[in-house]
């Protein structure tokens, strides 16, 4: 895109501002309106008192703010502190060893001389191609494993995934030149140092790129979550905010919930604006995060498309 | 020295290489290969206390009673196709009108912060794009009843689902999707536009003979490849904003979020692991068929 803006200039011919681009200007900002008016409707429905929120319904502009949304969410406080921790637990363990082992692969896999490569590539293949499917995983992982209930299952099934180690192949081969490698090699630098020495350094853009994707995916991951995990210590944020669901449904389909059962439940009867409380603390860092690294995944998504 | 000599010599000789391999090699033997070997299930009468290996074989037992249910198989299948089909149809027709109106619109700086702001959506799980859809759609409060008056009763009515997900599906990728068709933009040659425009042609026609044709390639790979997917779904989308309400089943049940509720309800197994195969099988002769294509046409897109 850079190229382009320069491009412009020295044509020589600046382009006018025409009606075509006021309509076309006209038509994106509607699109985008209608792209981050759902987004602003949690900010600002986690503000709205909630009163005015049952009488006029959600709203961008209501007619009396709060913040006893946000004070409910504190009284969640302490599921949601511990929510939060598995989450960033999870995404740096998940982040960090994906991107450890998948990049070792790949730098295995694009020696050009290592005649075991070839079947190594099928073996990284097949799983993209066909799949046991949930049900088969989850007897194997519980019944065989052994694992319900563990850390491990919300991070390693999905730590490794085919596109990644692509993306990543891909980089070595067109922007690490061998000979860098081959120099390291000739001053005496083992297999290991190399790696880590000269290779894993230079992965830096595209490690940004997929570490950010997968960091997105484990931020965001609900199902295994749901599928697995079973204790409240280790109920990660898309976790919990899939059992506030549950909780109204469960108070709205039974109108006559004894009281002390309420009174259990206590502070967590959840209210229109602390849910959206809640929502807003649960989107609210990726958002505020992906622009920062915006240019690195539109950078690859472009390398994971060119093949290698 | 034969072959099989060499090849194990040279393996020696990258010893190292062999074990940098071997931690990825392990994580997708026993969280992708092993869940593979477990699909035999599709031919056991699954017993849990015997577990997947010991369970007795039962022949085809369970796609007989798989297709003795058609109501329900077809239906899954029926939806989880139709989506497939709106989703991919629509969602390449937006991801390239965006791209090109992003392309053609000269105030950069503004189009860089409306596209920021349009691919956020993708990054907001589906836990949470339910808790956004409800605002909008429930009776009580929700900005449609309180705009229009009246009350659709949205989730108790299948009818209107496949427009419902539609929006939320789009609403959350074309601004994603527009940015790779971007890149492909971006790499066009200027001089092509220069030359065109000497030679007295318009923009609309700038568009259509130079623009569309130089993403064609593009589109059809990712057309192509997207057909590997056929038979799957974003299970979040179907489970998670549509509250999995049971009412809404015979417009909102596609595959995978069946087999998510069979899990959690505990019914036959083999039958659920009949239906997975039968997934996964379609899905495989789907992407075969489709890297062929693709091997045939754009040799650079094809995967393997």
């Amino acid at each position: 895109m850079a190229k382009k803006n320069l491009d412009l200039a020295p044509s020589g011919k600046k382009q006018k501002f025409t009606i075509g681009q006021f309509f076309l200007g006209l038509i994106l900002l509607l699109y985008t309106l209608f792209c981050f008016i759902p987004v602003l409707l949690v900010v600002t429905s986690a503000f709205t008192d909630e009163k005015t929120l049952s009488k006029n319904g959600f709203s961008l502009f209501p007619e009396k703010w709060s913040m006893v949304g946000m004070n409910a969410v504190l009284k969640y406080g302490k599921q949601l502190a511990i929510s939060y921790g598995v989450t960033i637990g999870i995404t740096i363990a998940g982040v960090v060893i994906g991107l450890f082992v998948m990049s070792l692969f790949a730098y295995a896999i694009s020696r050009r001389d290592f005649e075991f490569r070839k079947f190594l590539n099928i073996y990284l293949i097949i799983p993209m191609l066909f799949s046991g499917g949930q049900l088969s995983c989850y007897i194997i992982y519980t019944s065989m494993y052994g694992l319900k209930d563990t850390f491990a299952l919300l991070v390693l099934p999905i730590c490794v995934s085919t596109m990644n180690v692509v993306i990543l192949r891909t980089y070595i081969a067109n922007s690490i030149p061998e000979e860098l490698m081959e120099a390291a090699k000739i001053d005496g630098a083992g297999e290991y140092r190399t790696f880590f020495q000269i290779t894993f350094p230079l992965l830096k853009p595209s490690l940004a790129a997929v570490g950010f994707m997968m960091a997105t995916m484990y931020w965001n991951e609900w199902q295994n979550a749901l599928l697995y995990i079973t204790s409240d210590k280790k109920k990660p944020l898309q976790l919990l905010l899939v059992s506030i669901q549950k909780s109204i449904e469960f108070l709205l389909n039974n109108t006559n919930v004894p009281s002390s059962v309420k009174a259990a439940m206590g502070g967590t009867i959840p209210q229109y604006s602390s849910t959206m409380a809640t929502v807003l603390i649960v989107v609210g860092p990726i958002v505020i995060v992906y622009p920062f690294f915006q240019k690195y995944f539109v950078k690859g998504l472009t390398v994971g498309s060119v093949k290698g | 020295m034969n072959k099989f000599q060499y090849f194990v010599k040279n393996t020696w000789k990258h010893r190292a290489h062999v074990v940098m391999a071997l931690p990825v090699f392990i994580i997708l033997l026993l969280f992708a290969y092993v869940p593979m070997g477990g699909l035999v299930m599709a031919f056991k009468k699954f017993d849990y206390t015997l577990g997947i290996w010991r369970s007795p074989f039962n022949g085809i037992e369970n796609f007989k009673f798989l297709i003795a249910s058609k109501q329900i198989f077809l239906e899954m299948t029926r939806n989880t196709l139709m989506y497939y089909v709106i989703f991919t149809v629509l969602g390449t027709f937006l991801n390239v009108a965006l791209a090109i109106a992003i392309d053609q619109f000269i105030v950069k700086q503004a189009a860089k912060v409306m596209q920021t702001l349009m691919i956020i959506p993708v990054f907001i799980s589906f836990a949470a794009v339910q808790f956004i859809v409800f605002a909008f759609l429930n009776g009580d409060t929700g900005i449609i009843a309180h705009l229009t008056g009246v009350n659709y009763r949205f989730y108790s009515n299948a009818k209107y689902w496949p427009a419902v997900l539609t929006v939320v599906k789009i609403w959350n990728s074309v601004g994603y999707g527009s940015v790779l068709y971007m890149s492909v933009l971006a790499g066009i040659d200027q001089e092509l536009y220069e030359a065109a425009e000497i030679d007295g042609a318009n923009r609309w026609q700038k568009i259509f003979h130079i623009t569309i044709p130089s993403l064609i390639p593009m589109i059809t790979v990712m057309l192509l490849l997207s057909v590997g997917g056929i038979m799957r779904s974003d299970t979040g989308l179907f489970y998670q904003v549509t509250r999995n309400v049971g009412g809404l089943y015979s417009t909102t049940q596609v595959i995978d979020s069946y087999v998510l509720n069979a899990i959690f309800k505990n019914s036959n197994f083999g039958y659920v692991a009949a239906a997975t195969l039968f997934q996964s099988v379609i899905g495989l002769v789907m992407m075969l068929i489709a890297n062929g294509v693709v091997r045939k046409i754009e040799p650079d897109g094809a995967l393997f």
